[in-house]
């Protein structure tokens, strides 16, 4: 539909226009890598079968789809503030297409940050994917992008403005990103925050690219923890119910009018 | 006979407490020149937005281009352009490319888009500025850009929210010059909100609202002449016992 597909292309030419976006997003995983896989690396040397920064090379990716999308979706809290959003609510388009067009550039936006950054990085770590595990990878990350970001639409929309990413930032992605497995196996976590973890929709991400990257060391305890076809529909579940619940939200009064109804104040 | 533009029945819109439309009956026909007029906070706006189905209304009901605007918005907006108050442009996105979005919202395939945008440009004097991101415009250029994109689907009725607001006298005088050109050219229904009495004076037929009602409504004549007024600024106090500016809270 081309509505969808000029929501699509604008988040492209947007995220294409910002350059610092494009580094930060290809540089933070590998700040990542030196920094925080330098140190677990050493503290861990010898003492396990796998190298600490292989390890941590899908969690990497899922962290990078999980920025790029998030960020992207969570842009229509800027879209409103702008303005371009009311633009979109008055075009003859269904409240669920702008819904499906955000998450779906969002979608594609992390999809190709980490495919860039694979490019990259799988070579630093020495982790020669097979085929088999590129395209369950590349599955993965569409799965990912889509999960996220209808979660960031839910959240934009959720949000009244641009001073509480702060603390979306905090309460939510650091959060996410922990608790995904991204740097330890979920198994080890305790009940709690195990429970916890079940309900991250990047805890499945990052199975489902362990699945497609670790599966040799899935014998020592380090692949997938989750059976595949289980990551890939929890995924799916969390980008539908996003979806549903993201229309609604987009389309509510407040999104609209709220600078009018100001004026009357 | 053709059918009205717009026909509202009783409608009304509360926030909360506030009710920020009582019950309004407004018919605006086909080709209509039509001003709502009143200060901020009488309710315009409010109106604009339930007629574009940007809102629901709390009662009453309303048919715009023959659609109900709470049953068929899809087939309203398609009907309809709607100007806003405030920029709806992409700051960051070039003129061309706010127009090429807008397009591809309203599904206009490429081959139609193309040359409307390239006519749209060339009337509201933007083609050199085809190719500057929106943030580098002035407020004028900007508004005139607005237009552009409100219209690039031909809509059968066009919206302007206080289309002057913030614009310097020049470039008030070339939007009203371009706004005329295109009724001209179109016979296009034109609702245009303003709290300008001077701007209402060139309208075929003026609606006052004040606090949420309607308190008058005829031709800038016929309003000056109920009750013996000399100008529309002196009907309009008579009609609603205060000035303009008195409620201007803005």
């Amino acid at each position: 539909m081309r509505a969808v597909y000029g929501i699509v292309a604008r988040e492209f030419v947007r995220f294409w226009r910002q350059r610092g976006r494009v580094l930060a997003s290809i540089g933070r995983p590998f700040v990542w890598l030196v920094f925080a896989g330098g140190g677990f690396a050493a503290v861990f040397a010898g003492r396990s079968e796998i190298d600490y920064r292989v390890y941590m090379a899908p969690g990497l990716l899922g962290m990078v789809v999980m920025f790029g999308s998030l960020l992207a979706a969570l842009s229509t809290v800027t879209d409103r503030e702008a303005g371009v959003l009311r633009m979109v609510l008055v075009a003859p388009i269904r409240r669920s297409t702008v819904a499906f067009g955000k998450t779906l550039g969002a979608t594609l936006l992390g999809t190709a940050q980490a495919i860039v950054v694979a490019a990259i990085l799988l070579p630093c770590v020495q982790l020669r994917p097979t085929l088999a595990g590129m395209l369950l990878g590349l599955v993965a990350l569409v799965l990912s992008g889509l999960a996220l970001g209808a979660l960031g639409v839910v959240l934009a929309a959720s949000i009244r403005s641009i001073e509480n990413f702060a603390g979306v930032m905090n309460f939510v992605v650091f959060p996410m990103l922990f608790l995904s497995g991204a740097l330890y196996p979920v198994r080890h976590l305790g009940p709690v925050l195990r429970a916890v973890a079940y309900v991250n929709p990047l805890a499945y991400g990052v199975d489902l690219l362990k699945h497609a990257l670790l599966s040799r060391w899935a014998g020592a305890g380090y692949g997938g923890e989750l059976p595949a076809p289980l990551d890939c529909a929890a995924l799916a579940l969390f980008a539908i119910v996003g979806l549903a619940v993201a229309a609604p939200l987009l389309g509510r009064e407040g999104g609209v009018t709220r600078a009018a109804f100001r004026d009357r104040r | 006979m053709t059918a009205a533009a717009i026909d509202a029945r009783g409608l009304g819109k509360d926030f909360g407490a506030v009710r920020a439309l009582d019950r309004l009956d407004l018919e605006i026909r086909d080709g209509e020149f039509f001003g709502l007029l009143g200060p901020n906070g009488a309710g315009k706006t409010t109106t604009v937005h339930l007629l574009a189905t940007l809102l629901a209304p709390s009662r009453g009901t309303a048919r715009v281009a023959e659609h109900d605007v709470v049953r068929e918005g899809l087939a309203v907006r398609r009907s309809i352009g709607l100007v806003f108050q405030d920029t709806t442009l992409d700051r960051d996105l070039t003129v061309g490319e706010n127009l090429r979005f807008a397009a591809r919202l309203w599904s206009l395939p490429d081959r139609v888009a193309r040359p409307r945008i390239d006519a749209l440009l060339h009337q509201f004097e933007l083609r050199e500025r085809r190719d500057d991101p929106v943030r580098t415009l002035s407020g004028g250029m900007r508004r005139a850009a607005d237009i552009a994109r409100g219209i690039l689907h031909e809509p059968r009725i066009l919206f302007l929210d206080e289309p002057t607001a913030g614009l310097d006298p020049r470039a008030r005088r070339s939007l009203w010059e371009q706004i005329r050109a295109l009724r001209a050219a179109s016979g296009l229904t034109v609702l245009l909100t303003t709290h300008y009495v001077e701007e209402a004076e060139p309208c075929d037929r003026v609606a006052v609202l004040d606090r949420g009602r309607l308190a008058a409504l005829g031709t800038p004549p016929e309003l000056k002449r109920a009750v013996g007024a000399t100008s529309l600024e002196e009907a309009f106090l008579a009609h609603t016992g205060h000035h303009l500016a008195e409620t201007d809270g803005g």
